[in-house]
């Protein structure tokens, strides 16, 4: 097939759904309100990163295949062929949408620009032409079980580490169970909760030590890694094919919940996609999440803290998709308002917050450096600067790294790191908090 | 009768509404079945609440205004105007609103006053809000840089419409007995058009557009339903 065939094949498949791709084809108005309110557009107002422009990339051509008016008048409708010459570029156009949602938001349709820009990186990935970075994280993850190729013996090097720095902290003994058949939890994070910023898993140890559940969780050495790329480069077998990964092992274990860390996109695809798509069919486990697990136990008063451990000013980034598409706002509120003495939100926030720049996988891309810095994560800088907060907890690995590269890009003085961090380092355990080095600046 | 008043008035407007109904029914219909395997949800969407989301979306643009007021202004009023308007038409296409206010007491002069003011200050809204609409498509790069052809003349479509409307209303050229005698033979099949060039050329505009929405964007009056449906779905 040659590249333009594809192309067409793939577009005019649309026609027979999904029926929201089906429809933003159809509908958008031109009315210029999503450019407002995307993080890129606000970065640059170049015309290549005004949303429905982008989005025309692909609608134009359904239109010109669907649409009675695309036949007949072709451009005179924003109608257009296939031209192979411009496929090339479509990578840079299809890799700088960061997968936000937040056009959606605000649109008067509710069009929602990120499943175009999906469907548009599919279209890429059938040609071949994903960016090398994306394809190579598919391919360690789908080998290794996590997204950075850590082999089960560095995996539980970094567990002991882990066990031993709250033995530390405590001065007893706190376990993270590894592989344990029967627990009733499986903890998933994302992999850099357990390699670069590991105190969210700290604080999830922690918490079931107090509870008394010490033994009744436990993590995987085979699928410590929740982030699935197959969402960001919209090839669906690679997607479903990681979250099979993670679906089997949990059923092996006989987990009767999969405890999904802070990741936003991974507790995504397992609550909004897998579960209700059934993908596999019918699940003996209950997906739930750490923020609303650690919230709920918060509010039954399960828990206890010593605040004075957390005196700076704190702000949390609320992970576009945790909080737009799965609705996960007031729990890591709750949980850094009972850790922290100081917390300020940003404004917007929540459902309406800006994204960090980085999502829908370009944080991951280090060719696209300059354009997170300069373009897509602008906005960002400007509202955590409002807050004064001199400590960003964002509960997803993707925004944490984007956010950290902002703070050294821009020199903003900011600590970047997870919710459950701050839990860990005050939760009291015993009558008292961690007794570590100083973190207050 | 001329042979092209009779074409405007005696033949098209079956054309238009066949081609209207069939066109919507279509587009309904292939929306309605397209499978949706995933979930949507854009949180906050409130548990149980999606169709009153739905219905406040399409009736106050909240979405809009909390994205853009300046514009959520001039589209609202614009739209409202736009369905006040058509039922205005309702009255002057037959005389169901007439008995209703004259059931309530009303004389028939209170009614035509009240008519011929609502209906002039409505004229007037719709065609200032009309204009501020293209201004702003043709001045705010955003917005120009994203529009085709068929974004102007959707909207120059209905400002045709308006003006001729305008016209009608405030230069003397209507007659609201000869528009029900019009709209009445086209029920009964036997189409007695009256000669005046405004109305004829006021009607062939409004029928153009009916022809036109089930084929242009226009239709997002009725897919507003169904993209609203699944974003608001918990
Ligand atoms: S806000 Fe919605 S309708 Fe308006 S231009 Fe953007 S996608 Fe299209
Ligand atoms: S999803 Fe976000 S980045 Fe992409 S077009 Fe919409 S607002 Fe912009």
């Amino acid at each position: 097939m040659s590249q333009k065939e594809t192309v067409v094949k793939s577009i005019t498949a649309l026609d027979n759904g999904p029926k929201v791709l089906k429809l933003y084809m159809e509908m958008c108005a031109k009315c210029g309100t999503c450019a407002t309110q995307c993080p890129v557009y606000y970065g640059d107002e170049s015309r290549k990163y005004n949303p429905p422009d982008r989005s025309d990339l692909i609608r134009r051509i359904f239109k010109k295949y669907c649409t009675i008016s695309g036949k007949f008048l072709g451009p005179l409708v924003g109608a257009g062929d296939v031209d192979e010459a411009e496929l090339q570029g479509w990578v840079d156009r299809f890799y700088s949408c960061t997968g936000c949602r937040r056009c959606a938001t605000y649109c008067p349709f509710g069009i929602d620009n990120s499943v175009i820009t999906r469907k548009g990186r599919a279209i890429l990935d059938q040609l071949g032409l994903t960016p090398a970075t994306m394809k190579k994280v598919i391919e360690v993850s789908l080998k290794t079980g996590n997204t950075d190729g850590a082999s089960v013996e560095a995996f539980k090097a970094a567990i002991s580490f882990l066990e031993e720095e709250m033995k530390d902290e405590h001065g007893i003994d706190i376990k993270i169970p590894v592989d344990v058949e029967g627990a009733e939890y499986l903890y998933v994070p994302p992999s850099g909760d357990v390699l670069v910023n590991p105190e969210a898993t700290t604080g999830i140890a922690k918490i079931f030590h107090v509870l008394g559940m010490g033994d009744k969780w436990t993590m995987s050495s085979l699928y410590f890694d929740g982030a699935n790329y197959g969402l960001f480069t919209g090839n669906d077998a690679d997607m479903k094919k990681e979250n099979q990964n993670c679906v089997e092992i949990t059923k092996k274990l006989k987990a009767k919940y999969l405890l999904m860390g802070e990741c936003g996109h991974a507790y995504r695809v397992m609550k909004m996609m897998m579960e209700p798509g059934k993908w596999w069919g019918d699940l003996p486990f209950s997906i739930i999440n750490c923020m609303e697990w650690t919230a709920d136990l918060i509010h039954r008063n399960k828990l206890q803290f010593d605040k004075s451990k957390n005196t700076r000013a704190v702000t949390y980034h609320d992970p576009c998709n945790f909080a737009r598409s799965c609705g996960i706002v007031e729990e890591p509120r709750a949980i850094l308002k009972a850790t922290c003495m100081d917390y300020r939100d940003m404004y917007p926030c929540g459902a309406e917050n800006w994204c960090c720049g980085g999502g829908a996988g370009l944080s991951a891309m280090d060719s696209l450096h300059d354009f997170r810095m300069k373009v897509s994560g602008t906005k960002k800088v400007e509202q955590i600067r409002e807050t004064g907060a001199k400590y960003v907890a964002a509960a997803c690995a993707n925004c944490k790294r984007q956010i950290i590269q902002l703070n050294e890009y821009h020199k903003t003085g900011w600590d970047v790191g997870g919710v459950h961090d701050m839990l860990s380092r005050s939760i009291w355990i015993d009558g008292k908090a961690a007794n570590r080095k100083e973190y207050e600046a | 009768m001329s042979g092209m008043a009779f074409v405007v008035g005696g033949l098209m407007p079956y054309a238009a509404a066949a081609l209207f109904l069939a066109g919507m029914v279509s587009r309904f219909r292939a929306w309605y079945k397209t499978p949706q395997p995933a979930k949507m949800t854009l949180f906050p969407a409130a548990e149980g609440g999606m169709w009153k989301d739905v219905l406040a979306e399409t009736f106050f643009f909240p979405s809009l205004f909390k994205g853009d007021r300046v514009l959520w202004g001039f589209a609202w009023f614009f739209h409202a105007t736009l369905a006040f308007v058509f039922v205005g038409h309702v009255r002057v296409f037959t005389g169901l609103a007439d008995r209703a206010m004259l059931a309530l007491g009303m004389s028939p002069e209170t009614i035509d006053s009240l008519s011929a003011g609502a209906g002039g200050v409505a004229g007037i809204v719709l065609l200032a809000t009309g204009v501020l609409l293209l201004v702003r498509r043709l001045g705010m790069t955003r917005v120009r840089e994203i529009s085709a052809f068929s974004d102007y003349f959707a909207l120059l479509l209905l400002l045709a419409i308006i003006v001729t409307g305008d016209f009608m209303r405030f230069g003397g050229h209507f007659e609201l007995a000869d528009t029900r005698a019009w709209a009445f033979s086209l029920l009964t099949f036997s189409p007695e058009v009256p000669p005046k060039p405004m109305f004829l050329l006021h009607i062939l505009f409004a029928q153009l557009l009916f022809m036109y929405i089930p084929f242009s964007k226009i239709l997002h009056f009725g897919g507003i339903f169904f993209t609203h449906a699944l974003i608001k779905r918990r």
